[in-house]
């Protein structure tokens, strides 16, 4: 077994919290704003008292993107390649959101273009009753270095 | 619609789409993602890319919206998405998907899709949803 991870990471900083960040209430009109700029039509996400569209969650990024022991440098190599998000209570107006965000997993995998590591930080959000919203797998890859 | 009809291989009503740069910047706002990629063709070229592109999360959310005006009833329990390429304004945009698995119980109907964003002919986000049809 290795004894550290891609990038030189310790394994021991898998599961630990790298942001943590409380949102103030949602705003009806802010779920409006989001599902028009969508083109939804949904009667549910518009009125008084509106639900928010499921990815509305994507909003509650808090303060770092990545683990702080990955150095910047790596990241302008990297881009978005993807998510996977477990919905919980829908989100609604006047819900203060609370977002936690774990270094979830490193690993590395060959393709075409060499080497690549990837990166899952795990957000997961709250509402103010406790109950889970959302949980988010977000996965950032990066390409591997050049060689100039 | 009605659940008994939602078989394996049910072809989910595409959304077929023209974005303006002006949408992708509202879009980008309301989800307070602030990349200057979003905003300008102008800075997108200077980071190499050939002008203003849709985040990824707009693309992943058409996707979604495609879902809702499906089944407005049902509710999204997992969606999970791979961006494989960028997404621009300005040029036609084609979400597809269709069901790959169904459970049925007293309570509900579970139903598994695969989705799959198109632009230029091209697979530029694909994903998997699972969605959940209570029975009333």
């Amino acid at each position: 077994m290795s004894e550290t991870l891609p990038l030189g990471l310790d394994p021991s900083l898998i599961g630990t919290e790298f942001d943590s960040s409380t949102s103030a209430p949602v705003a009806a009109e802010e779920i409006r704003e989001y599902a028009e700029s969508l083109g939804e039509t949904h009667p549910a996400y518009f009125g008084p008292n509106p639900v928010a569209p499921p990815t509305f969650c994507v909003r509650f990024r808090g303060n770092r993107f990545f683990h702080p022991s990955i150095s910047r440098q790596a990241f302008f190599r990297g881009f978005d390649a993807g998510k996977d998000i477990q919905f919980g209570a829908p989100i609604r107006a006047g819900d203060v959101i609370h977002a936690s965000n774990i270094l979830h997993e490193v690993y590395e995998k060959t393709g075409r273009t060499g080497s690549m590591v990837f990166i899952v930080s795990r957000q997961t959000m709250t509402n103010q009753r406790g109950e889970m919203v959302a949980r988010i797998d977000n996965r950032f890859m990066l390409r591997p270095k050049e060689e100039t | 619609m009605s659940a008994g009809s939602l078989e394996i291989g049910h072809e989910i009503p595409r959304l077929e789409i023209v974005l303006s740069g002006d949408q992708v910047r509202r879009y980008a706002t309301a989800a307070q993602m602030p990349g200057a990629r979003f905003f300008s063709d102008e800075v997108a070229r200077k980071e190499g890319l050939p002008g203003q592109i849709l985040p990824g999360n707009m693309g992943m959310a058409l996707l979604s919206r495609m879902l809702t005006e499906w089944l407005p009833e049902a509710r999204l329990e997992k969606l999970g998405v791979t961006f494989r390429g960028i997404v621009r304004p300005g040029t036609p945009i084609v979400c597809s998907g269709f069901v790959t698995d169904r459970r049925d119980s007293d309570a509900a109907v579970e139903l598994e899709c695969d989705l799959i964003l198109e632009q230029d002919g091209e697979r530029r986000i694909t994903g998997v949803a699972e969605l959940r049809l209570d029975r009333s």
